[in-house]
């Protein structure tokens, strides 16, 4: 039976790009899209730079918009799931599915108590908030200093801000490797940023307001905004008790398939890797691809493609713009392809240059694409 | 249909080539280059379908009048 009426949950990068597959793939039944935002598609990425700083509105980031033939529904959350009667359920009744696409993404994680108002960076409006709140500040503490934890103190500390962040290991090291993450704080600490490494998890102190946080020894770190960049948690909520499989996020398989005429793709997701092992990847690259692998699924069933992931993250801070394919974290010294981290403009390789399971651009113009080449000696060692 | 790139906002991400190669590609320092002024009818929901996966929201979709 082919579908005639997809319903897709989510309204950012996942869920539009499921649409746009749809119609790639000439699906010509109805499309209904189901957002709780207030406002259309954009995207997330400007929002610890340009947006934060102050330079770009909510007009520049959003996205192209969906074609009117698509009903795109704000202010419209999912609340519930019925597998059973393929109905996705919402305060404004019920809404029916043949087919159904979740990709609600993930909000914020956060750190302080019930009657703590905390800062963290995930949606428009949360961005707004903060950067009304920094630029009223003249100092500022980060919790967390993985991509997003950096790129905000980069951009607090372009403002002229007294920044401080404070992680568990040293920031980036596990995204970016010892060698890349060293290079990149070395410059972080050159332009000001104190960076604190604790080995313990950290209190936020003071309330409403946050104002500070403490340490495990006991050291007490204060400024005038704490801004928590301590990673996300799926927005899988609505989907309590109707029987999708959740742990850590919707497993998805290596069709990012759900259950039967149901996909998931994004922030959302967490991929079985049929040994048991579970898989996140939240990033931008990997919500398009799943998206565009969950459509080829929901449509063609067994036969579609499976997701591939192009493996592709980047950041851009303190004036270096870092592209990295393949595994995050790579191990040991680099071998140089070309250029040189001192001269601040390098092609690195990890474990070597024959067979590179890991490839970083620093501030060393070369496509993506190019990127993804050089990577190819290993998949085919592989097969 | 016309896309208006802002190769100043541009990261050379490269999504939109890797979607469309017919209508996006990459220039030697990585920022993307517009293959077509107007882009032609067959190419268009390609077109499209590149704008919406940039990350910088880079790239606009403008429709022409109609006698254009
Ligand atoms: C500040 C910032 C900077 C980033 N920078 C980068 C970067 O440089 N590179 C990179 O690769 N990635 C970056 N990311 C991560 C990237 O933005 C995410 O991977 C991407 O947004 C995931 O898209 P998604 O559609 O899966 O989920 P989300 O973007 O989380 O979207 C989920 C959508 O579903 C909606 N929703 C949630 N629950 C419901 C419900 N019950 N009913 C209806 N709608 C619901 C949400 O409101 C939202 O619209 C950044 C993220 C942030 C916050
Ligand atoms: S997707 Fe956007 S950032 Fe990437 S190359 Fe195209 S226009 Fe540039």
């Amino acid at each position: 039976m082919s579908l005639r009426q997809v319903v897709v949950v989510g309204g950012s990068i996942a869920a539009l790009t499921a649409v746009e597959m749809l119609r790639m793939e000439e699906f010509d039944g109805r499309i209904t899209v189901l957002s709780d935002e207030e406002v259309p598609p954009y995207t997330r990425v400007p929002l610890s730079k340009g947006v934060l700083a102050g330079t770009e509105s909510i007009d520049d980031i959003v996205l192209a918009p969906l074609s009117d033939d698509v009903d795109l529904r704000l202010r419209t959350p999912a609340t519930a799931l019925d597998i059973e009667a393929q109905v996705v359920h919402t305060p404004a009744g019920p809404v029916r599915y043949d087919g159904l696409v979740i990709a609600t993404g993930a909000r914020a994680r956060r750190l302080g108590g019930p009657d703590q108002v905390e800062r963290v960076l995930r949606s428009h409006d949360d961005c707004v908030r903060l950067r009304d709140d920094l630029a009223a500040a003249s100092s500022v503490i980060i919790v967390g200093g993985g991509f997003l934890g950096m790129e905000v103190a980069s951009t607090a500390r372009a403002l002229g801000k007294d920044v401080t962040v404070v992680d568990l290991a040293p920031p980036l090291d596990r995204l970016l490797g010892t060698v890349v993450g060293g290079r990149v704080r070395s410059v972080a600490t050159q332009a000001g940023v104190r960076i604190v490494v604790t080995d313990g998890g950290v209190r936020l102190l003071g309330a409403p307001t946050p104002t500070g946080v403490e340490l495990v020894d006991g050291t007490h770190l204060e400024a005038d905004l704490v801004v928590s960049a301590v990673g996300d948690v799926p927005n899988v909520e609505w989907l309590a008790g109707s029987g999708v499989q959740l742990h850590g996020g919707v497993v998805v398989d290596h069709h990012c398939r759900v259950a039967p005429n149901v996909v998931a793709a994004g922030d959302v997701t967490v991929m079985s890797q049929g040994n048991g092992d579970l898989t996140r990847s939240p990033h931008w690259t990997n919500a398009v691809d799943q998206a565009r692998a969950a459509i080829r699924a929901l449509l063609h069933g067994d036969e579609a493609a499976p997701y591939r992931p192009s493996q592709y993250c980047w950041t851009e801070q303190f004036g270096l713009d870092v592209k990295l394919v393949g595994d995050l974290d790579p191990q040991g010294e680099p071998t140089v392809l070309d250029g040189s981290l001192e001269q601040g403009s390098a092609l690195l390789a990890w474990p070597d240059a024959t067979a590179p399971r890991t490839v970083i651009a620093l501030n060393h113009h070369t496509p993506p694409a190019k990127l993804k080449r050089l990577l190819r000696p290993t998949a085919q060692a592989r097969a | 249909m016309k896309i208006v790139a802002d190769r100043d906002r541009c990261e050379g991400h490269g999504l939109c080539a890797d979607t469309a190669p017919e209508v996006y590609e990459l220039d030697d320092d990585a920022i993307v280059v517009l293959r077509h002024e107007v882009v032609p009818p067959e190419l268009e929901r390609k077109a499209e379908a590149g704008a919406r996966v940039c990350p910088v929201a880079a790239l606009r979709v403008e429709q022409l009048s109609v006698e254009a």
